[in-house]
């Protein structure tokens, strides 16, 4: 579904990503994961279409990607939630929600996935009316996986949900998007919490200091040693 | 120690965010009672007529300022256009009626007259949208836009401004009236009908503003853009469809001003200078890009100048608001009801 080919990404002069290559193939569930600063947001950001690549290739159903806006890459089926969520505060949680459905022009498909994400929510419906930026950080959290679900999304770009989130919460947050994955819905998570990733990703890539230095099947990289003394502390 | 932080903070909130408007609001009833005792009920309807208008312009101003952080300097010309796209219209109308009297003509022209305006105004600001803002955006760095923004606004100003002296010369062009007929009494003071139609141009048009940022997806997606940028583009909202929009329905707001408040200003190159002042006088006191409240704000400016006119004199009519707005900043600084434009430190 997603191919990324030997990708460079820059802000400005400052380079950031070297020679990035990933697949996602339909209906799986992907992890990416490594320390802060590593350039893990801007591979998402660049599938997304706020960032321009300056050199490789971004492939989505075949098709290339690079110079592709974020407005676009959302109409052909991608849909990011970013680290900072972007909501939009002065507006209601079910105009935040609609909003999310933007691409989508028929009214009883938004309602129906209105419904939909409410189900998955619960919360949600019941803070229906309440200002977005009156929420806390983990309702924050779920209107933005939630409204990132309203385009009816095939690819969702889940950036750091568990920031900043109470422990309890990220497990919620986490089985939300397993529940999704079961809907059909191939997921590409960005993360630091490497042991939960590896828990409930298909497989995973790891990336340091803007490069993949690993990748395979999550169950073994939960074995490998360079990630447990890296990343788990074992 | 937490609790007295987060109670002086919320009590920061509440004095910072409400009192003011409290205050303000309270101030303009009672400032209204007081000229309404001292010069009649006529003087009360006129500010809240000329005040409807100022808040048509201050709409605009802050629906610009929050969507596409420019800070309008031009918006007077679009008054000025507006004026003068009106008097074109009407003017060969009314010529024709004098020869040849129509009821039904008569009173459709004034209509006919400030519709062209709003229309042009659109059209002018899509233009200039396209061509001027579009490339600027696309040339300047993070941080720089703001300042390139303004200068062009201020740019366009003089341009329009001399441009029109140069073609149509520095001439008044004025109606002595758009619909005559007797003045209505409102509450024992005759008003004239232009003035009525001007108030519910202005509500009229506010409303059907109101409703189509709320109700509609479009609407909608302007005030994404306006709240978070990236968020609106990552719902699939395209930005250069919503700037010049947006834009064009900002000066289309300031042409239907200009054109309704014909009869008072008539048509001359630099007539857009008193009224934009003013629209961001409002815009200043009410908070940038605050739409709701630049509503009530041109409300609040018309009464006040009103009040300074009848008490202080005719000279004062631009040092009183002036020095309301700087006591208004100095205790508020982000204007009795807020500011809710994001992201201008990013740009």
């Amino acid at each position: 579904m997603l191919e990324l080919k030997n990708l460079d990404a820059s802000y400005g002069f400052l380079q950031i990503l070297w020679d990035v290559s990933l697949t996602v193939e339909d209906g799986e569930f992907i992890g990416l994961i490594g320390p802060n600063g590593a350039g893990k947001t801007t591979v998402m950001r660049t599938i997304a279409g706020l960032l321009t690549p300056m050199g490789g290739e971004v492939l989505f159903k075949s098709r290339r990607m690079n110079a592709v806006p974020a407005h676009r890459t959302t109409k052909m089926g991608i849909s990011y939630i970013s680290e900072s969520l972007n909501l939009f505060v002065d507006m209601s949680v079910r105009e935040n929600l609609l909003m999310g459905a933007y691409i989508v022009r028929d009214r009883d498909r938004q309602l129906e996935t209105l419904e939909f994400v409410y189900q998955l929510f619960p919360r949600l419906k019941e803070r229906e009316r309440q200002l977005a930026g009156t929420m806390s950080g983990g309702e924050r959290k779920m209107l933005a996986i939630a409204r990132g679900m309203m385009s009816n999304p095939q690819l969702l770009l889940v950036d750091e949900p568990s920031l900043g989130l109470a422990p309890h919460l990220v497990a919620d947050v986490f089985h939300s998007l397993q529940t999704l994955q079961e809907a059909g819905v191939t997921i590409l998570l960005v993360e630091q919490r490497v042991n939960a990733t590896l828990e409930i990703t298909d497989r995973a890539y790891v990336l340091e200091q803007g490069r993949i230095v690993m990748e395979g099947p999550s169950s073994e990289l939960m074995t490998n040693k360079h990630i447990k003394s890296a990343y788990l502390g074992i | 120690m937490q609790f007295e932080t987060s109670l002086i903070h919320s009590l920061r909130r509440a004095v910072t965010t409400r009192l003011p408007a409290t205050i303000v609001l309270l101030g303009t009833l009672v400032l209204s009672i007081v000229v309404g005792a001292a010069g009649g009920i006529a003087q009360v309807v006129n500010s809240i007529v000329t005040g409807g208008m100022w808040a048509l312009m201050a709409v605009g101003l802050a629906l610009v300022f929050g969507v596409m952080n420019v800070p309008q300097f031009a918006h007077g010309e679009s008054f000025m256009v507006g004026a003068y796209v009106a008097y074109f219209v009407f003017n060969p109308i009314h010529k024709t009626l004098q020869d040849n009297p129509d009821a039904f003509l008569a009173f459709v022209a004034p209509l006919l007259a400030i519709i062209a305006a709003g229309v042009a105004g659109f059209i002018l600001g899509l233009f200039l949208e396209k061509v001027l803002f579009y490339p600027l955006r696309l040339m300047s760095k993070a941080g720089e836009w703001v300042m390139n923004a303004f200068l062009l606004t201020v740019g366009i100003s003089f341009i329009l401004t001399n441009g029109t002296t140069l073609v149509l010369g520095a001439n008044f062009r004025g109606v002595p009236r758009y619909w005559d007929a007797e003045p209505l009494t409102i509450l024992g003071a005759p008003i004239s009908v232009d003035r009525i139609m001007a108030f519910l141009i202005a509500t009229g048009s506010i409303g059907a503003l109101w409703f189509f940022l709320r109700r509609t997806r479009t609407g909608r997606a302007i005030r994404a853009v306006s709240q978070d940028e990236i968020g609106a583009q990552m719902m699939g909202i395209n930005l250069n469809f919503i700037y010049p929009l947006t834009f064009g329905l900002a000066t289309a707001m300031a042409a239907l001003a200009g054109a309704s408040l014909l009869f008072l200003f008539q048509a001359y190159p630099t007539v857009g200078l008193n009224p934009l002042y003013l629209a961001w006088y409002v815009v200043m006191m009410a908070g940038l890009g605050n739409v709701a409240g630049a509503i009530v704000g041109g409300f609040v400016v018309g009464i006040l100048q009103t009040a300074t006119q009848q008490f202080a004199g005719v000279v004062w009519a631009d040092v009183i608001p002036t020095v309301v707005m700087i006591a208004v900043l100095l205790v508020v600084p982000s204007g009795i009801f807020g500011s809710e434009v994001k992201g201008i430190s990013e740009r």
